[in-house]
Parts: C-alpha cells; sequence; structure tokens
C-alpha cells in the first residue's frame, strides 16, 4: 500500500471530513480532518488502512488566526507510510472528541496536551494533569501568551 | 525550636503524664539551652560534624556523582560521611537537581521526616540557581529561600573530590558554630 493509495481512499470515504491532504514523500502524508470526525476518521485508518500505531499527539498554538490544532502522527507495522493527522480548533473553546477507543496509547499523549495547551478531549477516560502539578491546570505554559515564566532568576547569579 | 516545644508540652497537657519508672522525664529545653553556652557544645559539635549521614535522594545527573562519592573508591567513611538510605537516618540532604513544583512538596516532606540536627548542602548549578531550566515554567526559584542551605558545590555536575570538599567546608561551619543547622 502506497501513499497515493491511502490519500485517495481516505479522501474517498471521508469526502467532507478530510481536507488539504498531500504527499510530502513516498512514506509522508498529511491531511487536516474535520474535528467532530476525528475519531471515526482513526477507526477507519485502523481497521482497513493498516494504520496500527499512534506514534503521537501533540498540540501547536497560532494565536494569530485564534486558532490551536492538535497533530496525530499515526503509522504502521505493515507498510512505510506515516500520516499527519491535524485538527483546527478554535482558541476559546478547543475541544476534540478522544482517540483512546481507537488507540488505547493515546491515553497519556492527551493528558500531556491537556495540561500544556489546553486541549480538552471529550470522553477521555481519566483527562487529570500528567507530569504537572494539579495546581498549574489552567495556566497553559505552551500556549504563545503564555505569561507565568519566572521574572526573576536566582540572586545566587546576580 | 522554642515552637515545638511549646506543643509538645500542651500535647502532654492533654494526655495525662505517663511515668515511667526509674526515667526523670522532662519537656523544657533549658539543659539544652544552657549546653549551648558552655565548651561541651565545642563536643558535641565535634562528635556531630564527624558523624555527617547524607540521604541517598538523587535527583538528577548530580546525582550519580552524590552516589559516586559514597562509593568505596572516595571512602568518605574517614570523615564519618555515609550514605544513608531512610531520611530518619540521615543528617544532611543533599540537593542535587533541578527542584520542579512538582517536587517541592516531597522534597518538603523527605526534610520534614529528618531529625534535627540537619543540614542542606545545595549541589550543583541547578539547585544553585536552575541551570539551564532557570526560566523554566514549572522550576523552583531561590531554593535557599525554603531551605536553610550552608554549602554551595558549583559544578555541572561537581566531582566526587567537589562534594567531599563541600563536606569539609560544612564540617569548619560545625566547629566554627556558624553553621544553619542549629541555633546558637
Amino acid at each position: 500500500m502506497d501513499a497515493r493509495t491511502i490519500i485517495e481512499s481516505l479522501t474517498g470515504k471521508f469526502p467532507e471530513a478530510v481536507s488539504e491532504a498531500g504527499i510530502d514523500s513516498q512514506v509522508r502524508i498529511r491531511a487536516y480532518v474535520d474535528r467532530e470526525k476525528a475519531k471515526e476518521v482513526c477507526q477507519y485508518l485502523k481497521d482497513s488502512l493498516q494504520f496500527d500505531h499512534l506514534c503521537s499527539v501533540c498540540g501547536v498554538d497560532y494565536p494569530q488566526r485564534n486558532e490551536l490544532e492538535a497533530v496525530y502522527h499515526i503509522a504502521s507495522f505493515e507498510h512505510p507510510v506515516v500520516l499527519m493527522l491535524k485538527a483546527r480548533l478554535p482558541r476559546d473553546s478547543p475541544e476534540i472528541e478522544s482517540v483512546v477507543p481507537v488507540y488505547w496509547n493515546a491515553n497519556w499523549y492527551e493528558r500531556e496536551t491537556y495540561e500544556l495547551f489546553g486541549i480538552f478531549f471529550r470522553n477521555h477516560p481519566n483527562l487529570k494533569a500528567l507530569v504537572l502539578p494539579e495546581d498549574m491546570i489552567g495556566e497553559w505554559p505552551l500556549r504563545k501568551d503564555y505569561e507565568g515564566f519566572p521574572n526573576r532568576t536566582a540572586r545566587n547569579l546576580v | 525550636m522554642g515552637k515545638v516545644k511549646e506543643t509538645k508540652t500542651n500535647n502532654s497537657m492533654e494526655c495525662p503524664d505517663e511515668e515511667i519508672p526509674g526515667v526523670i522525664t522532662t519537656t523544657t529545653s533549658a539543659i539544652h539551652n544552657f549546653l549551648k553556652k558552655t565548651k561541651a557544645q565545642d563536643l558535641i559539635n565535634w562528635g556531630r560534624k564527624n558523624s555527617l549521614w547524607f540521604m541517598t535522594q538523587p535527583m538528577g545527573c548530580c546525582g550519580v556523582e552524590m552516589i559516586a562519592t559514597g562509593c568505596a573508591h572516595y571512602d568518605t567513611d574517614r570523615f564519618g560521611i555515609i550514605p544513608r538510605n531512610s531520611p530518619r537516618h540521615a543528617d544532611v540532604m543533599i540537593i542535587s537537581g533541578y527542584v520542579t513544583k512538582k517536587y517541592l512538596p516531597a522534597l518538603k516532606r523527605l526534610w520534614d521526616q529528618m531529625p534535627a540536627p540537619k543540614w542542606v548542602i545545595a549541589m550543583g548549578d541547578c539547585s544553585i540557581s536552575g541551570g539551564p531550566f532557570y526560566e523554566s515554567y514549572s522550576t523552583v526559584q531561590n531554593i535557599d529561600e525554603i531551605f536553610p542551605v550552608d554549602v554551595y558545590i558549583p559544578g555541572c555536575p561537581p566531582r566526587p573530590e567537589a562534594l567531599i570538599q563541600g563536606f569539609v567546608e560544612l564540617q569548619e561551619k560545625i566547629k566554627a558554630k556558624k553553621d544553619r543547622g542549629t541555633e546558637y
């Protein structure tokens, strides 16, 4: 199964939800997905296109476009193609359906994306902070407009 | 120190005093405070400075140097410096890495579990100033405002010889009664 077959199968199955699909090289493809359909697309990728390995879930902040993006890297043990699947989310209510029922290892990835970017994953089994302390929830430190960095250096250096 | 004594006295007021046969119990620190003014404190400090047991609590790459210091090659036993695994056996806490906001409560709890007299050594650039992580959103700044740090050992990480030098400096401070672990 090569990159062009996968893209054609994906856009043929979801003509409405999948947009801006492109082929970067024979092993890297990318697509944007509608945020309501992310879980169904992942289910189709896993069942029919042999994308059985979720590599990562992360977030990107675009304050000028007033958007957050959730990024999924999905690979396969059967073929060499890696898919970068993105979902655009509005910055004031960044919510997306959790993909934990499809890929179980998305659990901790989504918790980390939640605590760092504030992207809320609906129907996540245990959505709480992963490595940050609980009282830092709500600060979203990896967003571009985060201003909670320490404003004084250690006195011992000065 | 005084506050702790007061609360203990209050607790003993609530529950009736237990009479231990043949033992005279007291809740005052009068003897303790009297000894601090005499030459006997020199003898006590001589004993304390020669048994600086440190807590094996590595927090980063400095922890590897800390463990190497405790191993046989450097033979820190000749200074009375022995690694201990329990905070209840330890006299010295070595902060050997950056302290994150999530780890600080656990570190405070370890510090509270150590029996007095106790001392703190800040080992490495990370614990002194935050090191390369000093601007991070999750790093605690200025650890010396939270713990009474006696000796700072710079280095990234300091060699075991530097750590032993830091212990010797701490011994000198205890001998001169200038350490922050005890109120003189």
